[in-house]
């Protein structure tokens, strides 16, 4: 497992002029492809935690994402040798998760089951959950609860497709260029997949709106 | 219609507020204690290479089993070659022994036969190799019926059409049948 000393050691410029996030990584890259594989361990911190949320998202089942997690990587590290860094290399590695990730559910559509994520404590003490608490005088703890199954539960009602522009904008907080590029689609096709999706999660999550 | 956010009320709540909360679910340190453990160990998995399934098969085709199999092969045929004669006298044996087999039958037929009377014992017909049947009873009964012998029962000398459907005791004492045919079958 890579120490804090190890990923510093992995972004090390060769230069002292400053770098861009994208220009950092891609320094890694090249030394995972010059053959320093314990480099990779840099990129797995970096992006594990950005690739299962949105995985565990799209599946909504935690063991499912983990090892679709796993399995983005391992397929990035045999693939990394043919990246030539025309794009990000977070953009390379969400597509391969998604697509990983959409080829498992289309295989696994029957036998499906949810199974979720523990909310961080920082949700309890969230403004939101303070005013709804206070508008359906409903217990904090029973609210959060509830909130989670109902906006899981209307995640997986949405398409696949649907559900990636969501995932990658609103909670990702990727810009629709950005997602446009991983989804290997248009800005314009992103808009209006984001537009519906809404459209639909605010149908389903109406008693929580206001 | 979606309606639009209303930055100047503090009090919305919109889909995006709700989709935001989801960033506070992330699993714990041990959770990524357990990934990472177990990523180092399928990425160590991949460094085996495996060559795909038709190399394997080309592989097979041209190795030693093959080779093998060839030599087991050939071994059973040079077997089968000197054991023949011995075989074929074998079969013979075997067509003895049921013979054996029935005429024992027979013999134990003739014991139960001997119980019954003379008149009965005296107008049976028996074959050596077969099973005895006797319609002694049945023209001591006289019990006036057709008896037919297909092809697939054990040749009996008397009446050339005793039926063995019937295959109860009842039946082959009627029928003047030892009842050995069914245990032959």
């Amino acid at each position: 497992m890579a120490t804090t000393s190890s990923v510093s050691e992995a972004f090390a410029p060769a230069k002292d002029a400053p770098l861009s996030e994208r220009d950092k990584y891609w320094i890694v890259v090249q030394k995972v492809q010059a053959g320093q594989v314990g480099a990779f361990d840099a990129l797995v911190q970096k992006y594990r935690e950005h690739i299962f949320s949105v995985l565990y998202n799209m599946t909504g089942n935690r063991e499912d994402a983990s090892d679709l997690t796993q399995e983005t990587f391992i397929k990035a590290f045999q693939a990394i040798g043919r990246f030539r860094g025309k794009s990000a290399f977070y953009t390379w590695l969400y597509r391969i998760g998604i697509n990983t990730t959409m080829s498992f559910l289309k295989k696994n559509s029957r036998r499906r089951f949810i199974n979720y994520e523990t909310i961080n404590e920082e949700v309890a003490t969230a403004e939101i959950i303070e005013r709804l608490t206070a508008k359906n005088r409903t217990e904090k703890g029973v609210l959060v609860r509830e909130l989670q199954e109902k906006l899981n539960e209307s995640l997986q009602k949405l398409s696949l497709k649907h559900r990636t522009v969501v995932i990658l904008h609103e909670i990702e907080g990727l810009e629709h260029a950005e997602i446009a590029e991983i989804t290997q689609t248009s800005v314009g096709t992103v808009r209006s997949r984001l537009h519906y999706a809404k459209q639909q999660l605010q149908a389903e999550l109406k008693d929580y709106l206001r | 219609m979606m309606p639009k956010s209303n930055p100047a009320d503090p009090n919305e709540i919109n889909v995006e507020d709700l989709l935001r909360l989801k960033r506070s679910e992330k699993p714990d340190s041990a959770f990524w204690d357990q990934f990472d453990r177990e990523l180092h160990q399928r990425m160590l998995q991949t460094l085996v290479k495996k060559e795909p399934w038709y190399l394997q098969l080309w592989r097979g085709c041209s190795g030693r089993l093959p080779q093998a199999t060839a030599l087991a092969t050939a071994a059973l045929v040079a077997t089968v070659l000197a054991v023949r004669p011995a075989l074929l006298g074998t079969l013979q044996f075997s067509d003895r022994a049921a013979g054996t087999v029935l005429a024992s039958a027979a013999q134990q037929d003739a014991l139960t036969l001997a119980d019954l009377p003379q008149e009965v014992t005296d107008a049976a017909d028996y074959q050596i190799d077969a099973i005895f049947v006797s319609d002694a009873l049945s023209v001591a009964q006289d019990a006036g019926y057709e008896r037919d012998f297909g092809m697939d029962v054990i040749q009996v000398a008397v009446n050339d059409t005793a039926d063995y459907s019937a295959d109860s005791a009842l039946a082959r004492a009627a029928f003047g049948q030892t009842g050995m045919a069914s245990l032959v079958f």
